[in-house]
């Protein structure tokens, strides 16, 4: 008898447990009202701890790199991690925590703009007061003023920016210059293409002549049509996140969809980055300040230091993607010429004449999914 | 005395259990309790809505990668076998003072990560390298073909990063095997082959039966091997849930998926269990107490 009985406190703790954790996890979800009111990051003394989310290689390190200079200018305690490997697996890392405003002790994150504007949309990142990021706005170079999704920059403050075009094995693939060349069968399991779904799509759409900014859902269909043909078919090799260089270092592709700066991760001397004659594709990487943010006065402060000319130099030659900076190309023309006159990291406005800026496919958030979904339908076919 | 004796093996329970219960048990809950929401992230969030539908879209032109998956998975699992038996019995019968470092060697390449290992087959397998060149010279790949993002080569992979779980196992039934009921068997006249199928074999069974559930479960779920050894089509539904969860950020499909996928499991393995496990095998092992 006692037996029994115990076995029934036992089981009905587990029910009241199983219970509670049921209500925390509905509490957690309920919290959709407060997305609303959205909240501006507030300025503050830069002292204390920060704790900065990056992707990895994009910044120069060490004792004498911009993350120790800004920790001996401010006495900043800063904790800068490289855990943003791609943007959608951060997304899916942090989603949880976000949607209970907290950002995991981060206050500065960097994602790209459809990232970045899908975070404000939910109701993630915070608004940034222009008058807090002076340094910032004085110094950002005209056409980065603006952006497609964050028209106003109002919670994005670009951290670098680059292009994507046609990484080519000139050795082996001299006559690649469009994107339309990926899918000629004389190259036929030799090229890849980006996971990436805005870089790619746009591209194989510029490359029949349609414009991404005034691109209809059905052209984004039919662009992701085109490529699953050639996915079936064994034209595309495989579809590649940062891992295409280490296809065309091996040799194992002959042309990939690829980024601009990424030069120093492909071993192999025949690689050269194209600009294809339609046009490349741009896209900013963006620093943000995620929703329950501690510390956001020495995020802003972070924010305007690496906006000044001398520490974004240091920057810009280290990582060799588009500095957002006027005044760079100056000084470091100064102190390489190479690396001053490289179109690739200070393109010139003939040179990227043709490029359109990173878009969302149209229409509402159902015909978004559609779009991704036919798209991750080919990519993990 | 008697209350501390009962006492004892439920205290003895208690951390298994606790452990079970709070990361498997309660995550089973909210992963079916997501399997059963509607919406999306970006219009208000997920709702429970006993939205069974999911289960059915889960499987919605997935039938593909799923019969794909078992291929790939049971392909991976009966070679790790073919590979293993022999390598096991080697190590546990004839190696003599080398089994120490034989067993060491299987275990060797497990110092390093998982995901280091699977990377080092894209440099050994890359279109111009030896292995490769060989390869076309032996015909075993035809002249313009690869080795690298082919579904052959997302098969070998998982066969290779599971082949310890196979080996270990059947290793140890070997040793444990009593070495005179083999002598016996061919005192009663039995050929070494008869030996080998008759009392060797049926007294591993139990080896090979966990062997082949170790490298079945793992490699069904697994995503790494075919994500950076595949190519285009080739995906296992453990990409697929990835991705459903990641980049289409549609929590309750991959849950549901997730869910439906672990009842494919489940069941192969009750009948793989039933055929292999409890009457052909251990029977045998239950008459010769």
């Amino acid at each position: 008898m006692s037996e029994k009985l115990r076995l029934r406190a036992l089981l009905t703790a587990l029910a009241v447990l199983a219970g509670a954790l049921a209500l925390a996890a509905c509490g957690g979800d309920a919290g959709d009202d407060d997305e609303e009111e959205v909240q501006v990051a507030e300025a503050g003394p830069a002292q204390g701890k920060l704790v900065i989310s990056n992707w990895p290689g994009y910044i120069d390190t060490g004792p004498n790199g911009s993350v120790a200079e800004f920790e001996e200018k401010t006495g900043v305690d800063v904790d800068y991690i490289e855990d943003v490997n791609d943007n959608a697996q951060f997304f899916g890392k942090l989603q949880p925590q976000l949607q209970n405003g907290e950002s995991g002790d981060r206050s500065i994150f960097v994602v790209t703009d459809w990232m970045a504007k899908q975070m404000y949309d939910l109701g993630y990142v915070q608004e940034i007061n222009r008058d807090d990021v002076a340094t910032v706005f004085e110094n950002l170079a005209p056409q980065f003023q603006t952006s497609n999704l964050d028209p106003d920059r109002k919670y994005s403050i670009p951290w670098q920016s680059g292009m994507t075009g046609i990484w080519v094995d000139t050795s082996k693939a001299p006559d690649i210059r469009t994107v339309n060349d990926l899918f000629d069968p004389k190259y036929k399991g030799q090229v890849t293409m980006l996971t990436e779904m805005r870089d790619t799509v746009p591209l194989v759409m510029k490359a029949d002549g349609i414009d991404p900014t005034e691109a209809s859902k059905e052209d984004w269909l039919a662009a992701i049509d085109k490529i699953k043909e050639a996915a079936d078919s064994g034209q595309i090799r495989r579809f590649t996140g940062n891992d295409y260089t280490e296809d065309l270092t091996s040799g194992n592709a002959v042309a990939s969809i690829g980024w601009s700066g990424d030069a120093y991760l492909i071993g192999n001397k025949n690689a050269e980055w194209r600009m294809p004659t339609e046009g490349c594709m741009l896209w900013t990487d963006n620093m943000v300040i995620p929703v329950g943010a501690p510390n956001t006065g020495a995020a802003l402060e972070w924010m305007n230091f690496t906006y000044e000319p001398n520490v974004q130099a240091d920057i810009a030659a280290f990582v060799n993607y588009v500095t957002p900076v006027a005044g760079v190309q100056e000084i470091l023309r100064k102190r390489d010429p190479a690396l001053g006159n490289n179109q690739l990291i200070f393109p010139s406005e003939d040179f990227t004449a043709n490029c359109t800026a990173q878009v969302n496919p149209p229409g509402e958030t159902e015909d978004v999914q559609e779009v991704t979904e036919a798209f991750e339908d080919v990519v993990s076919g | 005395m008697t209350l501390r004796r009962r006492f004892i093996p439920y205290a003895l329970l208690t951390p298994g259990a606790l452990w079970l219960i709070i990361f498997f048990l309660i995550p089973m809950y909210f992963m079916g309790e997501m399997a059963l929401r509607s919406g999306a992230l970006e219009t208000g969030g997920f709702t429970f809505t006993w939205e069974w539908s999911n289960f059915s879209e889960a499987l919605d032109g997935r039938g593909e990668q799923i019969v794909r998956t078992f291929f790939y998975t049971g392909t991976a699992t009966v070679l790790a076998l073919l590979i293993a038996y022999p390598l096991a019995y080697a190590i546990a019968l004839k190696a003599g003072r080398w089994k120490l470092l034989l067993l060491f060697a299987v275990i060797a390449p497990f110092f390093t990560t998982y995901l280091i290992r699977t990377i080092a087959w894209k440099t050994i397998l890359a279109d111009p390298s030896p292995v490769v060149d060989l390869l076309k010279t032996l015909q075993v790949v035809p002249e313009d073909g690869r080795v690298l993002a082919t579904g052959g080569d997302v098969i070998a992979g998982l066969t290779y990063n599971f082949m310890p779980f196979m080996i270990l196992p059947i290793y140890a039934s070997l040793e444990r095997i009593d070495l005179s009921l083999i002598e016996a068997a061919k005192d009663l006249y039995a050929s070494a082959r008869e030996a080998f199928l008759r009392v060797t074999l049926p007294l591993t069974a139990p080896g090979i039966v966990a062997g082949v559930l170790l490298t079945f479960i793992p490699a069904f779920g697994d995503y790494v091997n075919a994500a950076l050894l595949g190519g285009t089509n080739q995906a296992m539904i453990g990409n697929k849930i990835q991705s459903l969860y990641l980049v289409e950020r549609d929590y309750p499909e991959a849950a549901a998926l997730s869910f439906l996928m672990m009842a494919a499991v489940l069941i192969t393995v009750l009948i793989y269990i039933r055929l292999a496990g409890t009457e052909a095998f251990m029977g045998d092992e239950d008459e010769e107490d």
